[in-house]
């Protein structure tokens, strides 16, 4: 089989089952276009958070008559899936990735660019949609990505039970008389730039995010070590179900987690601690699917996530930090109570943002996540 | 064909046989076989699909031979690649769970179709088969809750001064497996259970009590008459529990311990997590292959035909 006759035939295959897939689909193309009519927007996003569904969508709809028709899936891996799979039957208009993933998704073809005209950009708190995370936001000089919500994974620890070291460091969640909670790529990664901030590595743990030689150099020694420490690990986690159910069901003392898995244990003993190297910290937020039929309606919902008031629901649902401007005053007091207390001014300057995972990095992430789990 | 074609008219018959053919064609094998193509080119971008790198490769039935780790065997150290390390313990662990409801299910079987009384069959039916009215999610979590460390097992246990230390259940005590091995068992056993019941149910008492009558002991009967006679039964029931064991993601990823991986997960971190659904559908054609060969052996060697099964 030469080159040119199988590309050819694979084309001509992929061809007769996107048509396929399309007479298939074409139930659901036919609905969601005369439903797009009536005001609606397709949005595939996490599961787990009742309150958007409860509180922010119906507050949406009260304000600019727009249905959110909401898609719930666990991870952003799901969504990246569904995305793909979208590409070719529709039905999805925005989905909301982490801001180093869509980059990713954008070089898969999912991705159309937004237009500020029809966005307040003028929203966001500072810091979140320009300088470095606006250059983050855009490819080509479009924007393809406006935030939702930010937050934090970092220590979670039992008050009574965990072994900190002071001040508490990354290096805890390897303390063999703490069990731990974990998930193994972001654990490789706390590993590495614990290893980094005891002056353990032969270059910065950053490099790896640039240079693919440097990464294997890099979590080579991150997955030595970190196999090494395995023994206290109790329970994976992948999803905030699991999180939460290591800490209570398999009594772990400590876990590398989401805010808001700190957030929903806080009244069963267990605090949320920034690190000293630097609590993890995310950014997520909109990315709107290139073949969209209701862009009006998603540009709507994005900006109505950026008035104080949708910004601040978006991040209670989320237990998270939100990113419009004027927000503050809607936060529950109980959240800001909660962030106050683990995220001071030099915990908050110390956040390590999560750099930018090519395809080719998250794929050799996951062969070493993988060789951790089956260590 | 002549037979239905009397007996339901051309339309029905037509329609019969154009759903089947809808079933087995797009709902079966166009989809694999959409998988296998793809598992021959490598995962691209979108941007570069039909350009020069997107060419027929074998690439990705290669990396199942990379990253090769120490591993060990009943206590010998060995070294394979990690994918098929995990594969080996993912078949030998569900021939292990076959075994154990095997165990569990003749004896069961045999008490249904041979010596319960026929009045009380409807209520014993019953009674096992209200635990399958619970989801197979449900049910895997609920054991996952009974095995954790602050769970109800290890609560019952130190109350009964049994143990004084909570033990990681779920971590294993004679292997990283075994909770996999509990609860696939438990999810299981009535695959196993009903094949043989219908096989023993269609065995003359008389040859049982002729066996008995000519002085055999129990055990002798049950090797001679009894197994030889529900050897068709027994078969499906161990090709179903196989396959359905091998092939349970969900099992192992709520109940699985921290060192514990199914092959099914490893196919499923290919195309969740690293996003590379091309190496994912090659993984998967392995499976599907190695888990067809195996079958086909153990029938061999037990020297059953798939119409027995298929009957």
């Amino acid at each position: 089989m030469t080159h040119d006759t199988s590309a050819f035939s694979r084309r001509r295959f992929l061809q007769g089952s996107a048509v396929g897939a399309g007479i298939l689909a074409a139930p659901a193309i036919v609905s969601s276009q005369a439903l797009a009519a009536s005001g609606t927007v397709n949005f595939v996003g996490w599961a787990g958070y009742p309150a958007l569904a409860e509180k922010v969508f119906p507050a949406f709809a009260a304000a600019t008559g727009i249905k959110v028709n909401f898609k719930e899936l666990p991870d952003q891996e799901t969504m990246f899936a569904e995305g793909k799979v979208a590409l070719e039957a529709g039905g999805v208009d925005v989905l909301e990735p982490a801001i180093d993933r869509w980059g990713g998704w954008n070089s898969n073809g999912l991705l159309g660019p937004w237009d500020p005209a029809k966005l307040a950009m003028d929203n966001y708190l500072p810091g979140l949609a320009d300088g470095s995370a606006g250059e983050r936001s855009r490819a080509d000089g479009k924007l393809m990505y406006v935030p939702s919500n930010w937050g934090t994974e970092a220590l979670v620890a039992n008050e009574a039970n965990a072994k900190l070291s002071s001040p508490p460091s990354l290096g805890d969640l390897f303390n063999p008389e703490n069990s731990a909670v974990l998930r193994p790529h972001s654990t490789l990664a706390a590993m590495g730039r614990w290893l980094d901030a005891t002056g353990k590595l032969p270059r910065p743990w950053m490099d790896g995010y640039t240079d693919m030689a440097a990464m294997t150099e890099l979590w080579d020694i991150a997955l030595a070590e970190a196999i090494k420490a395995k023994g206290n690990v109790v329970q994976w986690w992948s999803g905030e179900n699991e999180a939460n159910a290591g800490f209570t069901a398999n009594g772990a003392t400590i876990g590398l987690n989401w805010d808001s898995t700190g957030y929903n244990l806080r009244k069963d003993g267990y605090k949320y601690i920034a690190p000293v190297e630097g609590a993890f910290a995310w950014h997520q937020g909109f990315v709107l699917m290139k073949n969209a039929t209701n862009v009006d309606e998603a540009h709507e919902f994005a900006k109505f996530v950026s008035t104080p008031e949708g910004s601040a629901m978006w991040a209670a649902a989320f237990s998270s930090n939100a990113v419009g401007k004027g927000s503050a005053e809607f936060v529950d007091p109980e959240v800001a109570a909660y962030y106050g207390g683990t995220f001071d001014d030099a915990a908050l300057a110390k956040l390590w943002w999560w750099p930018e995972q090519s395809a080719e990095f998250i794929a050799k992430r996951s062969e070493y996540a993988d060789k951790y789990k089956a260590a | 064909m002549q037979d239905l074609l009397r007996r339901y008219g051309t339309g029905l018959t037509t329609l019969f046989c154009l759903l089947v053919a809808f079933w087995i064609l797009v709902l079966v094998i166009l989809p694999n076989f959409s998988m296998l193509f793809e598992s021959f080119f490598p995962y691209l971008p979108v941007a570069e699909l039909g350009g020069p790198k997107d060419v027929f490769t074998l690439q990705n039935y290669e990396k199942i031979l990379a990253n090769p780790i120490q591993t060990s065997w009943f206590g010998l150290p060995i070294t394979l690649p990690i994918h098929v390390s995990t594969f080996v313990d993912t078949v030998f662990f569900s021939a292990l769970v076959t075994l154990m409801t095997l165990i569990l299910a003749y004896p069961l079987a045999y008490f249904l179709a041979k010596i319960a009384s026929p009045r009380s069959i409807p209520t014993l039916l019953l009674l096992l088969f209200i635990p399958m009215w619970v989801s197979e999610a449900l049910r895997a979590f609920a054991w996952y809750i009974i095995l954790t460390f602050n769970g109800p097992l290890n609560a019952l246990l130190k109350a009964l001064g049994i143990i004084d230390q909570g033990i990681r259940w779920q971590n294993g005590v004679f292997s990283s497996y075994d909770a996999i091995v509990i609860v696939l068992t438990y999810c299981y056993v009535l695959f196993m259970l009903f094949p043989i019941y219908t096989s023993i149910t269609s065995l003359d008492t008389n040859q049982i009590e002729a066996a008995e009558d000519l002085g055999s002991p129990w055990w002798r009967t049950h090797l001679r008459v009894v197994i030889p006679h529900a050897k068709p039964g027994i078969a499906s029931g161990c090709v179903m529990v196989f396959m359905l064991s091998a092939g349970s993601l969900l099992v192992p990823t709520v109940v699985g311990s921290t060192k514990a991986n199914w092959f099914p997960q490893t196919i499923y971190a290919w195309f969740n997590d690293a996003l590379d659904w091309n190496t994912g559908a090659a993984y998967s054609m392995i499976f599907l292959l190695v888990s067809i060969i195996f079958v086909i052996l153990a029938m061999r060697v037990f020297r059953v035909k798939l119409s027995d099964i298929a009957k």
